[in-house]
C-alpha cells in the first residue's frame, strides 16, 4: 500500500515539475478553466445577490394586503372603505395608543437618471403615513431628517441616491409639477426599501389624483401565524377579496421571477463555456502524455505500476484545473463581489443591488472547474496507463 | 493531389485533437449566436422603429396616465399625420401569471396606424369598428392559447375593475391578424378604448400613451417641442419621444444586456482562442521536418503560410458552422417558451455573416505564428530538428 502511495507521489511530482515544458498549453488550460468559473460565478453572484436583496427586505409578521390578482403593488388598488376594514381584522397588533399598526401606502414610478449611465429609469416613489417607516426593520435617518407631513418633502434611500442623479441631500426634483425637497437620506438595513423614494401619503394622494386610495395596506400582526386569520377575514368578507400575505412572501415571489432568470442564463452557459473548456484540458494532457511517453515507458520498465501513471496524470490534470479555478473565483471576487447593479424588479421599477458570492456559490464553481479535470484528465490517464511499455521506450 | 487535400489530411492526421478543437470552436460560435440572436431581439423595439413615429408620455413615468382630451389637442397639431391613443389593460387569462399583452385603443385608428406592421381583413376592419365587446388577437396569441375566432373569453385585469366590481371582461374574439414584417410581434390583444372606458370602475378618461407619426422626420422636433410646450405647468405634463429611443430606455432599465453579452461572448472567445491558437504551435511544431521535406521538394515560403493558415481557417469554418447549425437549433427551442420575453427571438442574417467573418478571423488569428514560423522555417534546421 505505502509502496503505491510512493509511487503516485514520485510519478506526480514528475509530471508537475515538467509542467514548464508545457507551460502555454497548459497555461492555455488554466486560463480556459479560470473564465469559465469567472462566467458561472458572476452571473451566480448577481442572482444571489439580487435574491438576497429583495427576499430578505420582507418580514414574517408583517402582512401585506394587495388587490387580488394584481401581482404586485404598481398594479394593485385599495380603497379606503377596504383599508378601514382590514384595520378592523384580526390578528394585528396595535400600538401604546390601541391604534392599530396599519399603514395605507401610495406606490408610483417617477423617472431618474443613472448616474453610471446616464440612462433613464423608473424609481419607485412611496407615499406612506407616520406609521410606514416602523412597520419596517432597521429604518434610520443616515442624514438629515424625517419628511413633515404636509409638505413636499421627500426622504431617499441610500442606495437609490448612490445610483442615481438628482437625489443628495438639500437638491430639489421636480414631480408633476410639483418641487420636492430632499430632506434626509435613510438606511433601511440593506433592504430593499433602500431603493424607494418616501414622501407624506396624502401629499402624494392630492397630488397624483389618487385620493381616498391606496395601493397597498401593510400590518403588523401580533404573531406570524395570524396572516391565516387575517386571509380568512379577507376571503370571508366580499367587499375585501384582497390577496392577503406575509411581506416576506410577498418579496420572495418578487425576487423569484428575475432571480430564476439570471441563474437560468448563467449555468448552461457555464456548462456550454465548461465543455470547451473541456476539449482544451483534453488536448492538454494528452499531449502531456505524448511527451511524456518515454518518461512513462521508462518507469513502467522499472517497476512503477500503470495506476500510478494514470493517477500521476489524471492528478495533473486535476490540479490544473483546480488553479484555473481557485483564479477564477478571486478575478470574480476581486472585480464582482460588492459590485453595485440595478435592474428592473417586481414593479416596474428599479432595484438596487449588490452582486455578492458566497462560501456555497464559490464551492459550486470549484466542483464545475474539478468535474472539468476529471474528465479532462481521465482518458489521457487512461492512455498512460494502457501504454505498452516497448513501443514508449522506442518513441512514437 | 492539391494543396487543399494536403491540407485537409493536414488537419485530421491526429483525428482526436481536430475534433476536440472543432467542439470548442463550436461552443464558442454558439454561444456567440445565440447570445447575439437574444440581444437582437431584445432589442427588437428600436429597429422595428421607424424615425417618424414618435410616443408621448406622462413626464413623471410611463406607467403615469395622461387625459384622454389630450388626443384631440396633440392630433391638431401642425405636422402630426397619424395618431392613436393607447391604454395598458395589464391583462391575464385564467390565472394572474398568464400575462397577456392588451392595450385598449381606438380601433379605427388603431388599424390604420399598424397597417404596415399587421395583415387586416377587410371584413375584420369592419368588424373591430362595429362590435364593441369585440378584441382582435394576433395570431402568436390566438396560437399560444387556442383560441378561435369566435371564442368568449374572459381577460382579467391586474389593475382595472369593472363598475360591478369584477376584474374579468368578457370578450368575444372576433378576428385575427399575421405579421407583415418579421420584427412585428404578434402576441397581442386590443379592445375597443370606449367600451373600456365606459365599464370600468375608475381612471376614467385616462389613456397610458399616444403614439403617433408625423408628416416628415424633419419636423419630429418641431412637433415634440409644441407637444411639450402646449402641456406644460399642467397637472400632466408630457414627454415626447421618439419610438426608438422610448425602446432602447426601456430596454436599458433592465441592466446594460449588451455590456454582459460582450463579456460572456468575449470570455468564450479568449478561452478557444488560448486553446486553439497554442494547439495550432503544437501541432505545426511537430511537423518541422516534413516542412522542411516540403520544402526541399520546392514548396515556397508563401505556398507553406497559406497552407498552415489554410488548415486553422478550415478547422475555424468546421467547428463554427456547426456550431451555427446548433445556434439555429436551440433557438428554435426556446422560442415558444420564451415568446413573451422576446418575441421576435431569430438568427438574423447579418448576425450569420457577422460569425463567418469573426470564424475566417479567428482561422487567421490562431494560424498566424505558426504560419510564420513555417514560412521562415530553414531546411537545415527543420531537417536538423528532432
Amino acid at each position: 500500500m505505502r509502496s503505491i502511495f510512493l509511487q503516485i507521489l514520485a510519478v506526480t511530482t514528475i509530471n508537475l515539475k515538467s509542467l514548464p515544458q508545457r507551460l502555454w498549453l497548459s497555461l492555455a488550460t488554466v486560463i480556459a478553466v479560470g473564465l469559465v468559473v469567472t462566467v458561472l460565478l458572476a452571473f451566480l453572484a448577481m442572482a444571489n445577490g439580487f435574491q438576497r436583496t429583495i427576499a430578505d427586505s420582507g418580514a414574517e409578521d408583517i402582512a401585506v394586503a394587495l388587490r387580488s390578482g394584481s401581482l404586485s403593488e404598481i398594479n394593485s388598488v385599495v380603497l379606503r372603505d377596504q383599508v378601514r376594514l382590514i384595520e378592523d381584522g384580526p390578528g394585528i397588533a396595535r400600538g401604546a395608543d390601541g391604534k392599530p399598526q396599519t399603514s395605507g401606502e401610495l406606490y408610483l414610478t417617477v423617472d431618474g437618471t443613472k448616474r453610471s449611465t446616464g440612462t433613464k429609469a423608473s424609481l419607485p416613489l412611496r407615499g406612506l403615513g407616520p406609521q410606514g417607516p416602523a412597520l419596517r426593520r432597521g429604518v434610520v435617518i443616515t442624514a438629515g431628517r424625517m419628511f413633515n407631513p404636509g409638505t413636499n418633502e421627500i426622504i431617499v434611500g441610500k442606495a437609490l441616491g448612490k445610483e442615481f442623479e438628482g437625489f443628495d441631500l438639500g437638491q430639489t426634483v421636480t414631480f408633476n409639477s410639483t418641487r420636492w425637497t430632499v430632506v434626509g437620506i435613510f438606511a433601511a438595513d440593506g433592504s430593499v426599501f433602500e431603493s424607494e423614494i418616501w414622501a407624506d401619503l396624502p401629499v402624494l394622494q392630492s397630488l397624483f389624483k389618487r385620493v381616498g386610495a391606496v395601493q397597498t395596506v401593510r400590518a403588523r400582526l401580533i404573531n406570524p401565524a395570524a396572516i391565516e386569520a387575517l386571509r380568512a377575514y379577507s376571503d370571508s368578507d366580499p367587499r375585501l377579496k384582497l390577496d392577503v400575505m406575509s411581506e416576506a412572501a410577498y418579496f420572495a415571489q418578487q425576487a423569484s421571477n428575475t432571480s430564476d432568470l439570471i441563474q437560468k442564463l448563467g449555468w448552461p452557459l457555464a456548462i456550454a463555456m465548461a465543455f470547451g473548456s473541456l476539449a482544451g484540458a483534453l488536448n492538454t494532457m494528452y499531449s502531456s502524455v505524448a511527451a511524456r511517453a518515454t518518461e512513462i515507458a521508462t518507469l513502467r520498465a522499472i517497476g512503477f505500476s500503470g495506476f500510478s501513471t494514470f493517477v500521476g496524470t489524471l492528478v495533473e490534470s486535476l490540479i490544473l484545473a483546480a488553479v484555473g479555478g481557485v483564479i477564477g473565483a478571486a478575478a470574480t471576487y476581486l472585480v464582482f463581489d460588492g459590485f453595485t447593479a440595478s435592474t428592473i424588479g417586481g414593479s416596474f421599477s428599479q432595484v438596487v443591488f449588490n452582486f455578492q458570492l458566497s462560501p456555497r456559490l464559490i464551492g459550486q464553481g470549484l466542483l464545475l472547474a474539478l468535474v472539468v479535470g476529471l474528465f479532462g484528465g481521465l482518458f489521457p490517464a487512461l492512455r498512460a496507463a494502457r501504454m505498452p511499455i516497448v513501443a514508449g521506450l522506442y518513441g512514437s | 493531389m492539391n494543396d487543399l487535400v494536403l491540407i485537409r489530411k493536414n488537419l485530421f492526421r491526429r483525428k482526436l485533437r481536430a475534433i476536440l478543437m472543432m467542439v470548442s470552436i463550436l461552443i464558442a460560435f454558439a454561444i456567440f449566436a445565440v447570445l447575439a440572436s437574444f440581444e437582437r431581439a431584445f432589442n427588437a423595439g428600436q429597429d422595428r422603429a421607424t424615425p417618424d413615429r414618435l410616443v408621448v408620455l406622462n413626464k413623471i413615468n410611463f406607467t403615469q396616465p395622461l387625459p384622454i382630451s389630450y388626443y384631440n389637442r396633440v392630433a391638431a397639431v401642425d405636422g402630426v399625420a397619424q395618431i392613436n391613443h393607447f391604454s395598458w389593460f395589464g391583462g391575464y387569462y385564467q390565472e394572474p401569471r398568464n400575462f397577456v399583452a392588451a392595450f385598449a385603443v381606438d380601433p379605427e385608428n388603431w388599424m390604420k396606424l399598424r397597417d404596415s406592421d399587421f395583415v387586416f381583413s377587410p371584413e375584420i376592419r369592419a368588424a373591430f369598428i362595429r362590435e364593441r365587446t369585440g378584441v382582435l388577437v394576433g395570431a402568436r396569441m390566438m396560437e399560444k392559447w387556442g383560441w378561435k375566432i369566435g371564442d368568449h373569453i374572459p381577460i382579467s385585469s391586474n389593475i382595472w375593475s369593472q363598475k360591478n366590481g369584477s376584474h374579468a371582461w368578457d370578450f368575444t374574439i372576433i378576428g385575427s391578424f399575421t405579421a407583415r414584417i418579421p420584427q412585428a410581434d404578434t402576441n397581442v390583444m386590443v379592445m375597443s378604448y370606449d367600451y373600456f372606458n365606459e365599464t370600468r370602475s375608475f381612471g376614467k378618461d385616462l389613456i397610458s400613451w399616444l403614439a403617433l407619426r408625423t408628416t416628415s422626420v424633419a419636423a419630429n422636433e418641431r412637433v415634440t417641442n409644441a407637444i411639450d410646450g402646449m402641456f406644460a405647468n399642467s397637472p400632466y405634463e408630457t414627454r415626447t419621444d421618439s419610438e426608438k429611443a422610448f425602446s432602447k430606455a426601456f430596454a436599458a432599465q433592465l441592466g446594460n444586456i449588451a455590456l454582459i453579452v460582450e463579456l460572456v461572448v468575449g470570455a468564450a472567445f479568449v478561452t478557444i482562442l488560448m486553446i486553439v491558437g497554442n494547439t495550432m504551435v503544437m501541432t505545426v511544431r511537430e511537423r518541422t521536418r516534413e516542412i522542411g521535406v516540403l520544402k526541399t521538394l520546392g514548396f515556397s515560403g508563401g505556398r507553406i503560410l497559406r497552407m498552415v493558415l489554410g488548415e486553422s481557417i478550415l478547422l475555424a469554418l468546421l467547428g463554427g458552422l456547426p456550431g451555427l447549425g446548433v445556434a439555429l437549433l436551440l433557438i428554435a427551442r426556446v422560442r415558444d417558451s420564451l415568446m413573451s420575453f422576446v418575441p421576435t427571438l431569430s438568427l438574423y442574417p447579418d448576425i450569420v455573416a457577422a460569425a463567418v467573418g469573426l470564424m475566417v478571423v479567428f482561422g487567421i488569428i490562431t494560424g498566424l505564428v505558426p504560419a510564420l514560423n513555417a514560412m521562415r522555417l530553414n531546411i537545415v534546421t527543420a531537417l536538423g530538428r528532432n
